[in-house]
């Protein structure tokens, strides 16, 4: 069916992003930006806190069978940076073709990294792999935001056809103090079973990789009011909490939340939320 | 090693009388009960079932069949990988203290022994905590026990343990429990080959509904168990 195809489209469509940032006195500026195909930063936005905010765009709007996606953000000492997306990453059908995504994040000593991107969904049939390698070096520390949707129940579309792979490693120091390895192929048992998503199709992971979390923000943390289920724990070099509930928007109402609660503690200041998520 | 003791020394092995202290641990499963996910024998069973073919056998058991293969190997590089990833995989505290509070207690034991005279223990696991599957693959190693006997072993120790949970805290009868185990083994003898032959690209933890109870156990209000 795909040798049909024009070369162009059956070969997929590779998109590469490179960003490095540097810090200034009082701010954080990009210093590299490289792309190839379609992915690309707009312009970046220097809050009154200093911290560089920048928004990724995959203007194709959705990700295909056969298309892949790398993205390699490198924070220099002492940068403090904010990434976030303008909307929901697709991934459709890929009628029996699979599609990848490839995060890599260095962290110098310093640095200060939160990477927040709106939800991804995965169509029925998506073949999907994503992974995301995160590198922190001395006591740089990052907040990581993660929302997937499974189908789109909304559209009596489940999740019974393809498969989701995501791998998440943090490492500090060349040593590894966390990591997620899912397989979940469509129609999988752990859908429905308890041990996994109890028929729910939505999963959240906020993870902070920094100072432990003091005993009662942890409380508080556990505290936020959501129709999900949620919770957290405090491992020796992470926090984790997680979510697993029926819709992307819950998600983020619980997970900003918990930002705004954290970001006094996490970063010494009150968490501004990029404007397009207000959008 | 002669296959009759081998046998024995995976009896055991495996032996709840091991002293590692795994009885007091339910691994989520008492959170399970005080949440409703798990309310009587049949729930009991399909839980023990999903967790058994989730992340039991697509991961722990995998990294312990490949702690296995690196001490076979005498790669202590990856010995100290698989020890780093298991240890950084754990969804709770309380989970992350069982797997370094047991694999403690085992290399204590096995220090103890006359089995490992000859068999020191791996130098790269010398000043890091060690999770239990690290720790029971070197046991096995010391006790000449061979791969399947090893990760059989291991899942049956946990099997066993999880119908203690049910026995103490569902309540449930003796003999309910035995139907339970009977029910399971055969499912068990599946799990011991998956394994052992999964694709390392397959390794999967993916077991969020499991990450939810063991993380709520923390703030349980009444336990008998320490996960």
């Amino acid at each position: 069916m795909s040798s049909r195809l024009p070369a162009s489209l059956s070969a997929g469509w590779h998109a590469a992003l490179e960003l490095g940032y540097a810090r200034l006195p009082g701010r954080t500026i990009p210093v590299r930006r490289r792309h190839v195909g379609p992915l690309r930063v707009q312009k970046h936005f220097v809050d009154a806190t200093g911290v560089c905010q920048h928004i990724i765009v995959h203007p194709p709007g959705g990700i295909a069978g056969g298309d892949r996606l790398s993205i390699d953000v490198s924070l220099e000492e002492g940068a403090d940076v904010l990434i976030t997306s303008p909307g929901a990453a697709k991934w459709y059908d890929g009628f029996g073709r699979s599609a990848s995504q490839s995060v890599t994040l260095a962290l110098a000593d310093g640095a200060r990294l939160e990477w927040l991107p709106q939800e991804t969904i995965l169509y029925a049939g998506a073949d999907v792999r994503l992974d995301s390698r995160i590198k922190l070096h001395g006591d740089a520390s990052l907040l990581l935001g993660d929302v997937v949707c499974l189908g789109r129940p909304a559209c009596g579309e489940h999740f019974d056809r393809g498969q989701w792979q995501q791998l998440a490693e943090i490492e500090r120091n060349g040593r590894l103090i966390w990591c997620e390895h899912a397989v979940l192929p469509g129609a999988s048992p752990l859908l429905a079973s308890p041990v996994g998503l109890a028929g729910h199709s939505v999963v959240a992971t906020l993870v902070w990789a920094g100072p432990a979390l003091p005993d009662e923000l942890h409380q508080a943390a556990l505290e936020v009011d959501t129709p999900g289920r949620a919770a957290a724990t405090q491992l020796p070099e992470v926090w984790l909490a997680r979510f697993i509930g029926d819709s992307a928007e819950d998600a983020h109402h619980w997970l900003r939340h918990l930002r705004a609660l954290l970001h006094p503690f996490t970063h010494g200041r009150p968490a501004q939320s990029p404007r397009i998520w207000a959008t | 090693m002669n296959g009759g003791l081998a046998l024995l020394q995976l009896l055991r092995l495996a032996s709840p009388s091991l002293p590692i202290g795994a009885y007091s641990y339910s691994q989520g499963l008492e959170s399970a009960l005080d949440l409703g996910l798990v309310t009587d024998a049949t729930s009991a069973r399909q839980w023990l079932h999903d967790v058994l073919h989730g992340p039991l056998s697509h991961f722990e058991a995998v990294l312990l069949v490949q702690a296995c293969r690196a001490l076979v190997g005498a790669d202590e590089a990856r010995l100290d990988a698989i020890n780093q990833r298991l240890l950084a995989s754990r969804d709770s505290r309380e989970l992350r203290q069982e797997t370094e509070q047991m694999g403690y207690s085992l290399r204590q034991l096995l220090a103890a022994l006359p089995e490992s005279q000859n068999q020191p223990w791996p130098s790269t696991l010398a000043d890091a905590p060690v999770a239990v599957p690290v720790a029971w693959a070197v046991a096995a190693r010391t006790l000449g026990l061979a791969e399947d006997a090893a990760v059989t072993g291991y899942l049956w120790g946990w099997l066993e343990n999880q119908v203690m949970v049910l026995l103490k805290a569902m309540p449930m009868g003796q003999t309910a429990g035995q139907r339970l185990l009977s029910a399971l083994l055969p499912e068990l003898a599946v799990a011991v080959q998956t394994a052992r032959t999964l694709p390392e690209d397959e390794l999967s933890n993916f077991a969020p509904g499991l990450a939810w109870v063991a993380m709520k156990h923390e703030t349980q209000y009444s336990r008998l168990f320490r996960s």
